[in-house]
This record gives C-alpha cells, sequence and structure tokens, in this order.
C-alpha cells in the first residue's frame, strides 16, 4: 500500500475523522521514535492531480488544528508504513526539535505587490541604435536596483513596526515583475487573528505597493528540518 | 507587465508554499507515485496559476 505523506505529528495521534485526499482512509503510522506520520492511503496506480494538492492543504489544516504538527511538502510518497516509519526514525531528533518550533503555531503570508510598473528611462531621440540599447539596459538595471532597494527596505520597516524576533520571519524580494515582497511570519495559533490585522494595518501604510495577507496556514515555511 | 490580482497573489503563494516548503522525507523510503509524474503534476499546478492569470487579463480586456 502507498501512502502520500500530509504531516508529522507526535504520538499519539489526536482523533480525526477518516477523509484522507479523494475520501479514501486517512492512515497514522507511528514510528519507534515517539513520531507518527498522517497520510492518506494511497494505490501506485492513481494519479495526483490539481485538485489534490488544495485538498492535502486542507487536510494539513486539519489535522495541525486537531494536534501540533509538522506539514510534510506534498508529493510525499512512501511504497509502505515501513518505509515512512524508517524516514522518520532516521531523522527523529531533527523532527522533534522542528515540532519543538513551530508546533501548535500557524503562519501568515503578506505579498506585497506594486501598484505601478517600473519607471521606464528616457533616451534621447537623437541617439543612435547602440546607444540608445546601452541607455535602456543601464535604466532597466537601476530601475530594478532602486526597487529591490525599496523592497527591502519595506521589509525592514514591516519587522521593526511589527516589533518580531528575526527567527520568526522569512522573506524574499522582488520574485517577478509584480511583487515586491513575498514574506511570512510564525505566529502562536491562538494570537493569530491578532497578529493577522496587526500585518495588515501595517502594509496599508505603505503607498507605492498593494497589501494581501493570507492564512493563518499551517506553518509551511518554518517546518524546514534543515 | 501583467497585474496580478489579489487573488493571483493569494493562489501562488499557497501553491508555493505546498509545492516547495514544507518537511521533506527525502532519501531511499521516498518514492514517486509514477516517476515523472509527481514532476508533471508541478507544472500542471503552476500552469493552473499561469491559466488564472491569463484569464483574469482577458476579463480586464474585453
Amino acid at each position: 500500500m502507498t501512502l502520500i505523506a500530509h504531516a508529522i505529528a507526535a504520538a499519539p495521534p489526536a482523533s480525526l475523522s477518516a477523509g484522507g485526499l479523494r475520501g479514501r482512509p486517512l492512515a497514522w503510522s507511528e514510528a519507534a521514535a515517539g513520531l507518527g506520520l498522517w497520510s492518506t492511503e494511497w494505490t501506485p496506480d492513481l494519479k495526483l492531480e490539481r485538485p489534490d494538492a488544495l485538498e492535502h492543504h486542507r487536510l494539513v489544516e486539519r489535522i495541525c488544528a486537531a494536534q501540533p504538527c509538522l506539514p510534510v511538502r506534498f508529493g510525499t510518497t512512501f511504497a509502505s508504513v515501513d518505509a515512512a516509519r524508517a524516514s522518520l526514525d532516521k531523522r527523529a531528533e531533527a523532527l522533534h526539535a522542528a515540532l519543538a518550533r513551530v508546533g501548535g503555531k500557524s503562519e501568515i503570508a503578506l505579498t506585497l505587490l506594486w501598484r505601478e510598473p517600473p519607471a521606464a528611462g528616457v533616451t534621447p531621440l537623437a541617439a543612435g541604435p547602440g546607444r540608445r540599447y546601452m541607455e535602456a539596459r543601464r535604466a532597466e538595471f537601476g530601475a530594478r536596483e532602486t526597487r529591490r532597494a525599496r523592497a527591502e527596505y519595506l521589509v525592514e520597516r514591516f519587522i521593526a513596526e511589527l516589533a518580531i524576533e528575526r527567527p520568526l520571519v522569512w522573506h524574499e524580494t522582488c520574485t517577478s515583475t509584480n511583487v515586491a515582497v513575498s514574506l511570512a511570519v510564525l505566529t502562536p495559533t491562538e494570537r493569530a487573528d491578532e497578529r493577522k490585522a496587526e500585518m495588515v494595518r501595517i502594509a496599508e501604510g505603505f503607498s507605492d505597493v498593494v497589501a494581501v495577507v493570507n492564512g493563518p496556514w499551517p506553518p509551511y515555511t518554518f517546518a524546514s528540518t534543515g | 507587465m501583467k497585474e496580478l490580482t489579489a487573488e493571483d497573489a493569494s493562489l501562488l503563494e499557497l501553491v508555493d508554499r505546498l509545492l516547495n516548503k514544507g518537511v521533506v522525507l527525502a532519501g531511499e523510503a521516498t518514492i514517486s507515485v509514477a516517476g515523472i509524474d509527481l514532476i508533471y503534476l508541478g507544472l500542471n499546478v503552476v500552469l493552473t496559476a499561469v491559466e488564472t492569470l491569463e484569464k483574469s487579463e482577458k476579463r480586464r480586456a474585453s
């Protein structure tokens, strides 16, 4: 029997209703290290499809609401219960540490989108094609660097105003033409709504970006075991 | 520049987390359902997000 992994939790398992992906059985595989894996019983002939990714997200949310857990990257599959147990046992120490760090916590995602496209440079009409090309390249590079600096400034201001410790924040800047900042904050689940409202208030103070705040989500970004 | 709506950004952020974040239980114990199908799935999900972008752009244009 194949297993599609969803989340790792400490034993004993919480009481959860039986439905996994596509209504298939949700299984608990307990490892020797006091950890266990929540997964869906699967068959190798079944292909994972687009809706399964979002269903995995809803399952992880359900598991995290029932007990502290570590979300597993979507698409992780084990050939058998024994293979799942062996994988957990092999990394038990790191998994316990990660669980202690993020268990009972949620992440809130903040995306800052630029309101305007980057400013285009002005090249003198009389310039030759070579110079126009070089001027355009220089203007493009300059605009990109200006935006990156602005995005980093926004992150610094946001962290300062939120008054949060840096290990509880993850961020990337300028991940695409539209995105200025992609950021995640780790927060105790019981304080997540309060924290989210605070994040919205701070981000709305930035005039050149549109803020999109999502979550609380399971702590995907902070679950890494390094 | 393609305009990214709040809805598009939310979907992309979530998909990024599902496919790129979370605990990685790699190693010999981990297999894929059907080898390349998992890679295909990744592209498919990203394509879904791209399709959403294209659709919202068409809606704005019409």
